[in-house]
């Protein structure tokens, strides 16, 4: 199936609730999808298309808002459906009841862009130490890191 | 009675210091818990601050044994954005290491296997003959691990007559030797009954766990970027997508040793076609705001970098998912309903940094909270033993 095939049938299936469509090199296709039609989306490209696996799942810091990319593999090529969500009321639908796989990815978003994964089996953070202080997101743009100042026991001689 | 058995933080099994929680049910496990980011290293902020160029650099020390994995997925992108074609020459070039590199790791690997299956010899056999495909690294890069070989719009170093004639010999003496160990396998009803139905991972709970690299092609999923995604020439490089469908650590091995041979003949087919020319372009220092999604296939599995340009020198963002991390819910199946003695089995056959030397396990005791540090030559021993008890599996083949 050739890129423009393959825009045309997701078209065909999806209808409106695909914003945007595009095409920018060989092999991949980046779709542009409404947070809340997400899940339906990523089901019928299961069903219709057999995208069953996601690479991984990429988060942006757009300064007012974040956008989520969720990679799939195709064969041949990718498929990549994007979505924004405002970063005063970060809420993302979870993937694991279609692609169980993806909870690792999701687990990292959580961690490192603040987000919040409605419906994960196992939210735990997963990157970040248990003595991470909360609210830290390292990803987002305006997190700066401090290394706090090192003290050595006794002191130096 | 449930035990619980914590392996790691400190366990360089599985590339990372990684922590996996199992309960277990007299010898059975029940249930596993992963842990991850004992070495997380922040790598993706650090490369927001870092030029295009610095970038090669770090993506290269992700990781140690498929450190050209990384920089190659991160170049080929970079260079996408960037807007230049690197020389054909270059481009054999790099992939010429590339799968260099895929036959030290796949020689590794099966090196572990063998030991952890108790086959020390095979180890020994192996990781001697890793040892010429590590030569012919060195010749061309200067440098038996990170190669440092790669840079925008090309590779840093070109390669002369003589050494093309190195590398077909060094291809030649290593295709005789994985010749032997088909032979090895077959002959050895012992390692193939310890490897045959250990790990079991069917095709459904793969595609369920997107598995990939050779733990999916094991379990009969024809996946394989350098087919589904072609980058540079490997549309017309001549090779097959290997698969098993015995979904065990059989299955797995298996796959790495016919990898072997498809890497064998790309070799021949770019040293045979080798193109004259120049082996870079000189690359810009900056990159128009764009994105770009760079897919390759590594020894263990597919890795994809997103990388997003805003301008500038220095890159928006650089996301990195490594093929391990993707293997990781897939591991979590193949250990259930497992047992504790094929724990270092199962570990081998998912990732093969399974090399450093010496690594302890806890045993913890859940009645009583008592706990017992156990070595990990221990665990391997104990498991030998029960193994050696075990009658062997005779009604099993090997596939090849």
């Amino acid at each position: 199936m050739t890129d423009a095939e393959k825009i045309e049938k997701i078209k065909r299936l999806l209808g409106d609730k695909i914003l945007e469509a595009s095409n920018p090199a060989v092999r991949r296709v980046f779709l542009t999808v409404a947070v809340k039609d997400l899940v339906a989306v990523v089901e019928t490209l299961k069903k219709e298309l057999g995208l069953w696996f996601i690479c991984t799942v990429s988060g942006l810091d757009k300064g007012d808002a974040y956008e989520i990319i969720y990679h799939f593999g195709d064969t041949p090529g990718n498929v990549n459906v994007r979505t924004r969500i405002p970063k005063s009321d970060p809420h993302l639908p979870s993937l694991c009841a279609i692609i169980p796989g993806n909870i690792l990815y999701e687990r990292e978003l959580q961690d490192m862009f603040g987000i919040v994964v409605d419906g994960l089996p196992d939210p735990r953070p997963l990157l970040m130490p248990d003595d991470w202080p909360a609210g830290q997101y390292p990803l987002r743009k305006d997190w700066k890191f401090d290394r706090p100042q090192e003290i050595i026991p006794g002191g130096k001689s | 009675m449930k035990f619980q058995i914590p392996i790691g933080p400190q366990h360089p099994a599985l590339k990372e210091p990684i922590s996996l929680r199992m309960t277990v049910e007299g010898e059975v496990i029940k249930g596993v818990d992963i842990r991850l980011g004992y070495n997380h290293r922040g790598m993706e902020k650090l490369a927001e601050e870092k030029s295009w160029i610095q970038n090669i650099y770090l993506t290269e020390r992700i990781c140690g044994i498929c450190s050209h994995s990384h920089s190659t997925c991160y170049v080929q992108g970079v260079e996408k954005l960037m807007e230049i074609e690197p020389p054909r020459r270059g481009l054999y070039l790099r992939y010429l290491v590339s799968e260099l590199e895929r036959i030290h790791s796949h020689l590794l690997w099966l090196g572990v296997a063998g030991h952890e299956a108790g086959f020390d010899s095979f180890f020994m056999y192996t990781w001697r003959d890793r040892e010429v495909v590590m030569d012919l690294l060195e010749m061309i890069s200067g440098n038996r691990v990170h190669y440092a070989i790669n840079t925008l719009g090309g590779v840093r170093r070109d390669i002369d007559e003589a050494q093309r004639q190195k590398i077909l010999d060094g291809v030649a003496v290593l295709r005789a030797r994985s010749e032997y160990y088909f032979k090895i396998g077959a002959n050895e009803p012992t390692f193939v009954g310890r490897l045959a139905g250990v790990g079991p991972l069917t095709k459904q709970e793969a595609i369920d766990n997107c598995a990939v690299g050779p733990v999916a092609r094991a379990s009969g999923i024809a996946r394989d970027v350098r087919k589904d995604d072609p980058h540079a020439f490997y549309d017309e490089a001549p090779f097959d997508v290997c698969t098993a469908d015995s979904c065990d650590v059989l299955g797995r091995t298996v796959v790495r040793i016919k990898e072997l041979f498809e890497c064998y003949r790309i070799i021949e087919f770019i040293l045979k076609n080798l193109p004259a020319g120049p082996v870079a372009v000189r690359a810009p220092r900056r990159a128009k705001p764009n994105e770009v999604v760079s897919r390759y296939e590594a020894p263990r599995g597919e890795n994809i970098h997103y990388i997003v340009s805003n301008g500038t020198e220095k890159p928006e963002r650089l996301k990195v998912r490594a093929p391990t991390l993707a293997n990781y819910p897939a591991t979590v199946v193949m250990l259930r309903q497992g047992f504790i003695a094929d724990i270092p089995l199962i570990f081998a056959a998912i990732d093969p940094c399974i090399c450093c030397a010496e690594r302890t396990v806890e045993l913890v005791n859940a009645r009583s909270g008592e706990e017992k540090t156990v070595r990990f030559s221990e665990l391997r021993r104990l498991a030998d033993e029960r193994f050696k008890r075990q009658t062997v599996k005779r009604n099993v083949e090997w596939p090849l």
